[in-house]
């Protein structure tokens, strides 16, 4: 197992956004599913994992219902909203410009400045 | 769209708050469970997988409040909560609660009360259109403007875009039952539309209705509509009998109009004012000039404007036109009161700040015993901010409830000052609370709790967590910082309470200068009316002597009647008519140097009635009459003015202006009267004999149709008004008896207003002493209390009782010291801006400074010496073991 980084300030909401993109989760399910995709490789404080769903529930991102478990646990699904997934999109769009900018700044060598 | 799906989130959480702290517990717990059964599926004990699914999780509590704040609902919840913790903890200590409500409520209250006065008084604009460009136009600034040269200004100049007269006119109603003496006005007819206003009913005066003749239409008020006419449209074209005289009502006033703001304020008729007869007159000053500035002039233009003018004049007709003042119309009716308003709101918001200190003393007290129990909060993660705001919401409900007792406490006051005020302080029957009064209120109540609670807050929260806690039950010491802190409050008070005080002091010592001047005549015991003829039977030259005797005869004749007299003028509430007279022997001189003095007429028994005393001669007697020689009675200062070095008895004058001028000899000089103002100079008087003026007798017309009746009882004059109006009544049921007064309340009337203000200034001052005495004694019990482990073990290592004592006081004192020093500056500031309020002491004057200084520093000791004693009284050994 790779080592585990930490989450970068801002990119959980982006990174939720992501998670219920593909499909309706709970909140034990979004954290399992962003475990799963980053391979372990990202940690992930439980606690604010919450307070990030509520940020996104109110302004209508994402939106939330009662469901049921796999388990026949009773349990708060998440899905993307038409304006949550819009939202996805741009944030994604600056995440890869910021990364690119960054990325092409750090391979920068001395005969290329 | 985004903000509506906000608000409705907010509104569903608030409205559903159980159901979305349920709903957010179960979340969490289902999160914590799932995770736990994972762990279990993998093969962790039961018991082992829950305890690792809450370590991973973190803090329950804590996520559950970042997602209260995610939604944005914890300021306004936590707001709701700190409120229901807020008004547990005042329930809770009650005494306290009671005590600093009560001193915010009075402090609001006061305040809430004086503003409502001014707030009607001063910052109401007149009811007129564009109020601020009306000025008047009046000789000092006060008196009135003769009518010829009331035209010439006019005519000659060029800033007005009007310019109206208004004269004084009272008429007897008489023709429908009962016969009514009336308040009225004569107006030039471009008055009212100069004043720019409308009538309710009917219409206003027309161009030409102001000439001779063509001048009997009539204006009447609201009041005077409602009540001699039940409020009728078809009072419009009816005709009143106004002395004796036919006049058409054409229009009614609207209920809120009022004219004119001050000199006559309760008139409720206007007529015309013909001015063809008098239109040549330059020694009558009898109209009073109003003038709306044409617009872009200003005042300082047309001032200007109106000195040449009245400087052209002057040199045309000497001795006329002199000081001839354009005042804006506010000032003129304001200019009185502004500076005794505005001195008495500055007080009471003195009394408000050490109301405020007051209550930010006991809340550091309060903070200083609680904080442990906000050590607790902080160590269980509450942040600083959050503190804070708990500790001023319980402040701000402190001062909400303060403010609410404190409108209450207003809406009393302002009773109170309404019925105590002077009757000359203008539209003060309009003072009421309205909104502007409500919300200065509530202005002042959030500026109070924030002057009385942000310290205190601020300090509370600034708590150290391991000290705070690890202490056993209180602090050995208190920490300078906080100390010094209410040593600067303790001081400040003293500071305020000083200044307050000698402010109320010089009032009451310049008021007690005003109550030992001599009136110069005995006002207890009597009685007086004016019994108007006009419009009566008794009118007829042939028959008014003879009506006076007997109605003078059959009033003396009542019970309780000790004597009777009459006088066309009563001194202070009466009017002052100038006569210009010649002295015999002396050569002509020209017009404008003629000399002067008021016009009395007496009938025999006046002075003795009235108690004023001859200091020369003797009295008019029932031998003064028509045939007999004519005589005079003249006052002190007449005598002193026009004969220095001569005998004044036996001289002789007669009046100026008459045709077939009669000599009158001089046969007595009586001290001087007060006339008008109770601090006003004298002016020469004379007193003719009643029964031989034929103008007193004969003629119609203001000033000579009517005589003041003055009544010496022997008991309550007011007891026996109903008989003496009867006894006049049963001569002619017709005459509308006016303006009854007992003497005594007009010589209370006359300084009703510095005892108004006096009072008014000297409850404040006490309320601040009070405040200031509970303050220092607060704080020195407090000190002491906080001191015992200490003083217990200087006592237990010899140090004497009395050095204990000493101690505690000597700390005091310092305070009131040092607070005295401030307070007599700031006292000598605040009594600069009352010289104009005091009389017979100066605003500097030693005697109350170092008066109030010492009684202030006696009553810091006294406050300070319970607490000493109680320090001196401190056992070594309990204090010792108390720690």
């Amino acid at each position: 197992m790779d080592k585990q980084v930490e989450l970068l300030q801002g990119t959980l909401d982006m990174l939720i956004l992501k998670a219920v993109s593909l499909g309706p989760l709970h909140g034990y399910g979004v954290l399992l599913r962003i475990q799963q995709i980053s391979r372990d490789r990202l940690e992930i404080q439980q606690g604010s994992l919450y307070p990030a769903l509520y940020r996104l529930v109110h302004p209508g991102w994402i939106a939330s219902e009662w469901g049921e478990s796999e388990n026949k646990r009773k349990a708060k699904y998440y899905r993307l909203t038409a304006a949550g997934k819009r939202r996805l999109q741009t944030e994604a769009e600056k995440w890869n410009r910021m990364a690119d900018v960054i990325a092409g700044i750090l391979d920068a060598r001395p005969e290329e400045v | 769209m985004r903000l509506l799906t906000r608000i409705r989130s907010w509104a569903r959480t608030l409205l559903r708050r159980e159901g979305a702290e349920l709903e957010m517990d179960a979340e969490l717990r289902s999160h914590i469970e799932m995770h736990a059964e994972d762990l279990i599926r993998s093969g962790t004990p039961r018991d082992e997988a829950f305890r690792q699914a809450c370590l991973s999780f973190g803090g329950l509590d804590r996520a559950k409040e970042e997602c209260r704040d995610a939604v944005g609902i914890s300021l306004l919840e936590s707001l709701a909560q700190d409120l229901r913790f807020a008004l547990r903890m005042l329930r809770k200590s009650p005494g306290f609660t009671a005590v600093a409500v009560l001193t915010l409520a009075l402090g609001i209250g006061a305040n809430g009360a004086i503003f409502s006065v001014v707030n009607s008084v001063l910052l109401h604009p007149l009811a007129y259109n564009d109020p601020d460009r009306l000025v008047t136009i009046l000789h000092y600034g006060t008196a009135p403007v003769a009518p010829a040269n009331y035209l010439d200004y006019r005519d000659q100049s060029k800033s007005f875009e009007a310019m109206g007269a208004a004269q004084a006119w009272s008429p007897n109603l008489t023709g429908a039952a009962p016969p009514e003496h009336l308040i009225g006005l004569r107006v030039t007819q471009n008055m009212f539309p100069l004043l720019g206003v409308q009538p309710e009913v009917g219409r206003l005066f027309i161009e030409g209705e102001d000439s001779s003749g063509n001048d009997r239409e009539v204006i009447l008020g609201y009041g005077l509509w409602q009540r001699r006419f039940s409020g009728g449209p078809s009072a419009i074209g009816k005709s009143m009998l106004l002395d004796g005289v036919s006049y058409t009502i054409v229009g009614v006033m609207p209920p809120s109009f009022q004219f004119a703001p001050f000199w006559v304020t309760h008139a409720e008729l206007w007529a015309p004012l013909s001015l063809e007869s008098s239109a040549q007159g330059r020694g009558g000053n009898n109209l009073r000039l109003f003038a709306r500035l044409k617009p872009g002039v200003m005042l300082s233009q047309a001032r200007a404007e109106m000195a040449t003018i009245t400087a052209r004049l002057e040199q045309l007709y000497p001795g006329t036109n002199t000081d001839v003042v354009v005042t804006p119309l506010k000032e003129t009716v304001v200019g009185n009161i502004e500076t005794p308003l505005l001195v008495l709101l500055g007080a009471v918001g003195f009394v408000l700040l050490i109301a405020c200190a007051n209550v930010a003393h006991m809340l550091l007290a309060r903070a200083a015993a609680r904080q442990k129990e906000l050590a607790v909060r902080t160590a269980l993660g509450a942040r600083r901010s959050r503190v804070i705001r708990q500790v001023l919401t319980e402040n701000l409900l402190l001062a909400a409830l303060g403010g609410t007792l404190g409108l209450l406490l207003a809406y009393a006051g302002t009773r109170a000052l309404v019925a105590l005020s002077p009757a000359d302080i203008p539209r003060v029957e309009s003072v009421s609370i309205d909104a502007k009064v409500v919300i200065f209120l509530l202005a002042i109540t959030a500026l109070t709790s924030i002057a009385f609670g942000l310290v205190p807050a601020l300090q509370a929260s600034d708590v150290n967590l391991t000290d705070t806690l690890k202490e056993n039950s209180r602090g050995s010491s208190d920490g300078v910082r906080r100390n010094r802190l209410r040593s600067i409050l303790v001081a400040s008070e003293f500071a305020v309470a000083l200044t307050l005080l000698i402010a109320a002091g010089l009032m009451i010592r310049s008021f007690a200068a005003l109550e030992s001047l001599d009136p110069g005549f005995n006002p207890h015991g009597v009685l007086s009316m004016i019994v108007p003829v006009a419009g009566s039977n008794e009118v007829d030259p042939g028959r008014r002597a003879i009506f006076y005797r007997q109605m003078l005869e059959r009033v003396r004749s009542l019970p309780g009647v000790e004597s009777a007299a009459g006088i066309n003028h009563l001194p202070i509430a009466g009017d002052l008519w100038d006569r210009s007279f010649l002295i015999e022997g002396r050569p002509m001189p020209g017009p404008a140097a003629l000399p002067d003095a008021v016009y009395r007429v007496a009938t025999p028994g006046y002075f003795q009635t009235m108690g004023i005393r001859f200091l020369q001669g003797r009295d008019i007697s029932d031998v003064d009459v028509a045939g007999a020689p004519p005589v005079v009675v003249v006052n002190e200062t007449m005598a002193r003015t026009y004969w220095p070095s001569q005998n004044p008895l036996g001289q002789h004058i007669a009046f100026a202006a008459d045709k077939n001028p009669t000599s009158m000899t001089v046969i007595g000089v009586v001290k001087d009267p007060m006339l008008h103002d109770w601090t006003g100079k004298p002016f020469p008087e004379l007193y003719v004999a009643a029964f031989q003026d034929t103008d007193f007798l004969g003629m119609t017309g203001t000033g000579a149709d009517y005589i003041t009746l003055v009544v010496r009882t022997a008991g309550d004059p007011a007891a026996i008004i109903s008989s003496v109006k009867t006894a006049i009544w049963s001569f002619d049921a017709n005459l509308p008896i006016t303006n009854v007064l007992v003497t005594d309340d007009v010589v209370a009337q006359a300084n009703a207003q510095p005892r108004f203000e006096t009072l008014l200034l000297s409850v404040f001052a006490v309320v601040a002493l009070v405040l200031a005495a509970v303050g220092i004694y607060g704080v020195m019990s407090y000190t002491v209390a906080r001191r015992t482990h200490e003083i217990g073990i200087r006592i237990s290592l010899g140090a004497a009782r009395a050095d204990v004592l000493l101690l505690v006081i000597r700390q005091g004192l310092v305070l009131a010291l040092a607070g005295s020093a401030v307070g007599i500056v700031s006292a000598l500031m605040l009594a600069r801006l009352m010289t104009k309020l005091l009389y017979g002491v100066a605003p500097t004057d030693p005697i109350t400074f170092a008066g109030v200084a010492a009684l202030l520093i006696a009553v810091a000791l006294t406050a300070c010496y319970v607490p000493a004693r109680r320090a001196m009284r401190v056992d070594p050994m309990e204090a010792l073991r108390h720690e």
